[in-house]
């Protein structure tokens, strides 16, 4: 009885053996980065199918046992290797960010607005793969003759974010974001504003009333663009009198019939300007 | 003429039974659990909450199909950039060495952390449950139970949502 236990024992701890050294067939890699050599260490001896599954790889491969099997993988992520039915997982890093995809918004702003301006970055390597590791990522906007704006943000996830005021002046603003060797330039134009204490002048004419205004700017200074719609309103005891004139280098100038005992206003937009009483009364 | 009946109901019937295909290849998309309340700058508008769910669903029914059938043309609709260069280039590496990928499943928490502020990209975090088969030809090499955590970046595009990014991730240490 006891021989039959013994030679049972045997059997067993030759098998488990067995086992222990089929289980050795392959191992993990140390630290895998994308792009990077990679070597997937195999114990035993003898010739195996090797079979690796992971982000675009799928490969199937003789191999020879007890020697390094040497890979290079492009993306990163999580991959299965499998050697004689037994299977190892191991994860690929990405490598150091080499790329940044930029989204800026809007293409065109008003000058001097709050938060009006956002940035959204994404971190890639040189293969593409989302770099999630924390990175400084910096943010920079200028305009020429204006004041620059820098800030510098930890991405998170491998995206980094901002919102920022445009610039008082108007002009084609500088937006460029940064990560490690890599930045990308977007330009956002910052145009004027609303204009800010618009006045005009009359001048009496042959025929009637000549109405200009001043050079119409916003109130950073910056002059509102040609063409932006500006409204003269003649209001008499006759009733109501509108011109819509464009702003043309700078001012907007309309003429209007002869009136008698009018106000004439101006206004662009939201904005009013200043009033001039015309043709006695009063 | 006699025989435009008999060919007119044969029509029918094919059509139906395509119907019905399609419906069950509609039903089997895997079941997706999105949660939106963490995302931010951006709150995610409840249209495109469920825009996000289904289109996201609609990927991974096709990414399942194509690494088990490798037929990469089905990739095009739900996957764009890199994430979609990648699974061609798997599909065509699997069709060279003839191998295939088969998923079984089994749902997916999917958690928005990042709605960009113009509203063009999402970042997603997913925590998917299935079982993968790895097949040579239609033997089953080996066969695993997992639960992946994945980094996602979906992209609006003209009229779904898109997978640019699909990326496993190491789970942190809590």
């Amino acid at each position: 009885m006891r021989r039959i236990i013994q030679i049972i024992l045997t059997v067993a701890v030759c098998w488990f053996a067995a086992d222990v050294a089929r289980a050795a067939d392959v191992s993990a890699p140390a630290h895998a980065v994308a792009g990077s050599d990679i070597s997937l260490p195999t114990s035993g001896s003898g010739s195996a199918t090797l079979y690796l599954f992971g982000p675009g790889t799928a490969m199937k491969k003789d191999v020879q046992l007890g020697s390094e099997i040497p890979l290079s993988l492009e993306y990163s992520g999580r991959y299965a290797a499998i050697v004689n039915g037994q299977q190892v997982t191991f994860d690929v890093a990405p490598a150091p960010v080499s790329e940044v995809a930029f989204l800026a918004r809007p293409s065109r702003v008003p000058a001097a607005t709050k938060d009006v301006i956002t940035g959204t970055v994404f971190l890639f390597d040189k293969d593409r793969n989302l770099v999630t590791i924390p990175t400084p990522v910096k943010f920079d906007l200028s305009v020429d003759g204006g004041q620059p704006q820098s800030q510098t943000i930890q991405s998170k996830n491998g995206v980094a974010w901002i919102k920022l005021d445009s610039g008082r002046k108007a002009g084609p603003a500088q937006f460029v974001a940064a990560a490690g060797d890599a930045s990308v330039r977007r330009v956002v134009q910052e145009t004027a504003s609303d204009p800010c204490n618009l006045r005009m002048h009359v001048q009496q004419t042959k025929d009637g009333v000549a109405v200009e205004t001043d050079r119409v700017r916003d109130c950073a200074g910056n002059p509102v663009p040609d063409g932006t719609i500006v409204t003269f309103t003649a209001t008499s005891p006759k009733g109501r009198d509108t011109v819509d004139a464009r702003i043309k280098k700078g001012v907007a100038k309309a003429e209007l019939p002869a009136l008698q005992n009018a106000t004439l206003s101006v206004a662009s937009g939201v904005v009013v300007g200043n009033e001039i009483h015309v043709g006695g009364g009063m | 003429m006699k025989w435009f009946g008999p060919l007119l109901v044969a029509a029918f019937l094919l059509a139906c039974s395509c119907w019905i295909v399609t419906a069950q290849a509609a039903s089997e998309l895997p079941a997706v659990n999105l949660n939106v309340g963490d995302a931010g700058p951006r709150q995610i508008e409840d249209t495109t909450e469920r825009a996000l769910q289904r289109d996201y669903a609609h990927a991974w029914g096709s990414m399942e199909a194509a690494l088990n059938d490798n037929r990469a043309d089905i990739l095009n609709s739900d996957f764009v950039g890199v994430a979609l260069d990648e699974l061609k280039d798997r599909v065509n590496q699997q069709q060279k060495s003839g191998l295939r990928t088969r998923f079984i499943d089994h749902g997916h928490q999917l958690q928005a952390i990042f709605y960009s502020p113009e509203g063009s990209a999402v970042q997603l975090r997913d925590t998917a449950q299935f079982e993968v088969q790895y097949l040579d030809g239609d033997k089953i090499v080996n066969s695993e139970q997992r639960t992946e955590n994945y980094t996602v970046v979906m992209t609006a595009g003209e009229n779904r949502w898109k997978v640019r990014v699909l990326q496993a991730i190491q789970a942190q240490p809590e």
